[in-house]
């Protein structure tokens, strides 16, 4: 093949949309990972956030560590341990077989990867709020539940925004690697049609194509939303 | 334990070591490239106004692909395609140095901007050339302010080289994934290997924090984490 030929066959769309069936339901496992993982991300990052201003040193050392360790582990090292080590290890503990369905694995380590960065978010996120307002709650006999409450958490989430969304993006970029523990997603499909077609060239090239677009236009309506919430004063 | 450590790991410390060899040599030669490339693609974006739009297409496409379906395309497009790389190193690396090269683009541009006006307009009363003004003013300054940054994207070279080994890069992972395929015994080896990359990321995001701290405190950078 020249290299023209193989350019012109690169680009051929006609392989990637004849299984495009197929190649949607493996994106729609990319969403769900996503969807799952970005929700846990959120959760556990906001405990370990503010878990890292606790006034209590043991606290405050032990979810700093927890976000420098997670923060500083590749995704696929987590996701490859979690997926052959932590059964064994939790069977060998409560003395049962355990066994993970991949997609478990898969939200758990992402969700665990990415808690380490939304910690940092959420931290400065509550730092950014302006120290006279939570005197201000205490001298109205506001309980510390209810200053963070009512007055941290709404204005440090707003801070936060424009940066959780990046954040968001990231992690949906890391969905892909779910097709290396056999989780049917794009990337496994995508890989499984090129052996049987014996096709390379287009699949892996629309692949690219269609991950990148779709990232491109995601951050495109981040940073728009992202300016508006910034006029509106709200981050 | 220890039997298990001393069988699945100690005995196989020489496997396991070149695989870390190769990592290092793979991520070194990625970053190298990702800095070169992502500087000309940086000052073709701000001072080739022809090439201005393609340098934005190439930033933006590098930065927005999962690593894994960059290093899949590189890995089966390219030989095809473009003729090289001929080996799977060669496209690890390459795949590595696309993904960082966009980020350092953006890295470098911001740099860049952030240079006090003044600065090339005094260099350019002087009578300095462009180029001479790129050299002795601006470079030096965003070297200064782009230190810190550029050693965090080689620890996120090395947490992406993890992914090397999907297409047979002898690396640390492939080796140690190799060894659990043989031995059917995770636990000792996946754990150290994990502890391994850990300590390698966070000495190297330590070592980049350090050093923004000494520039901010030697030259009065303010120095954006």
């Amino acid at each position: 093949m020249t290299t023209l030929q193989a350019l012109g066959e690169a680009l051929n769309p006609d392989l990637f949309w004849e299984y495009r069936n197929v190649l949607l339901s493996g994106f729609s496992y990319n969403l769900l990972i996503f969807a799952l993982s970005a929700v846990g991300a959120t959760v556990i990052g906001m405990l370990i956030g503010i878990a890292r201003l606790s006034s209590n040193w043991a606290v405050r050392a032990t979810a700093t560590s927890y976000a420098e360790i997670f923060r500083n582990t590749p995704e696929y090292v987590l996701l490859v341990w979690a997926y052959y080590v932590l059964p064994i290890i939790i069977g060998r503990i409560t003395g049962t077989n355990v066994r993970f369905d991949p997609i478990t694995v898969a939200v758990a380590s992402l969700a665990v990867a990415y808690s380490g960065y939304f910690s940092e978010t959420f931290r400065a996120g509550i730092l950014a709020v302006p120290k006279a307002n939570i005197e201000a709650g205490m001298s109205v006999g506001m309980s510390g539940w209810m200053i963070l409450r009512r007055l941290v958490i709404p204005q440090a989430v707003r801070r936060m925004l424009p940066e959780s969304l990046n954040q968001y993006i990231s992690l949906f970029k890391s969905t892909s690697i779910v097709s290396l523990i056999a989780i049917e997603d794009l990337m496994y499909r995508v890989s499984m049609i090129t052996m049987e077609e014996s096709r390379p060239l287009p699949l892996y090239t629309w692949a690219a194509i269609v991950f990148c677009t779709a990232i491109v236009l995601l951050t495109q309506v981040a940073d728009r939303l992202s300016a508006r919430w910034r006029r509106a004063g709200l981050a | 334990m220890l039997d298990n450590l001393q069988r699945n790991v100690l005995s196989n410390l020489d496997l396991l070591l070149t695989g870390l060899l190769t990592t290092i040599q793979v991520c070194t030669q990625a970053f190298l490239l990702a800095t070169v490339v992502g500087l000309a693609a940086c000052l073709i974006r701000l001072y080739v106004p022809a090439l201005k739009y393609a340098a934005i297409a190439y930033i933006e496409f590098c930065r927005s692909t999962p690593m894994v379906v960059q290093l899949l395309w590189v890995n089966y497009v390219w030989p095809e395609v473009f003729g090289f790389p001929g080996t799977v190193i060669g496209a690890g690396v390459i795949a590595l140095a696309l993904q960082s090269s966009g980020y350092l683009a953006e890295t470098f541009r911001s740099g860049i901007e952030a240079i006090n006006k003044g600065h090339r307009e005094a260099a350019m009363a002087l009578g300095l050339s462009p180029a001479r003004t790129m050299r002795r003013i601006v470079l030096p300054q965003v070297v200064l302010e782009m230190a810190p940054s550029l050693i965090n994207q080689l620890a996120v070279v090395l947490k992406s080289s993890t992914l090397v080994s999907v297409i047979a890069v002898p690396d640390l992972m492939f080796q140690a994934l190799r060894l659990v395929d043989r031995s059917l015994e995770p636990i000792e080896i996946l754990s150290s290997v994990a502890i391994l990359y850990i300590a390698v990321i966070t000495s190297v995001s330590l070592i980049s924090k350090l050093i923004s701290d000494h520039f901010r405190d030697k030259y009065g950078l303010s120095i954006k984490q």
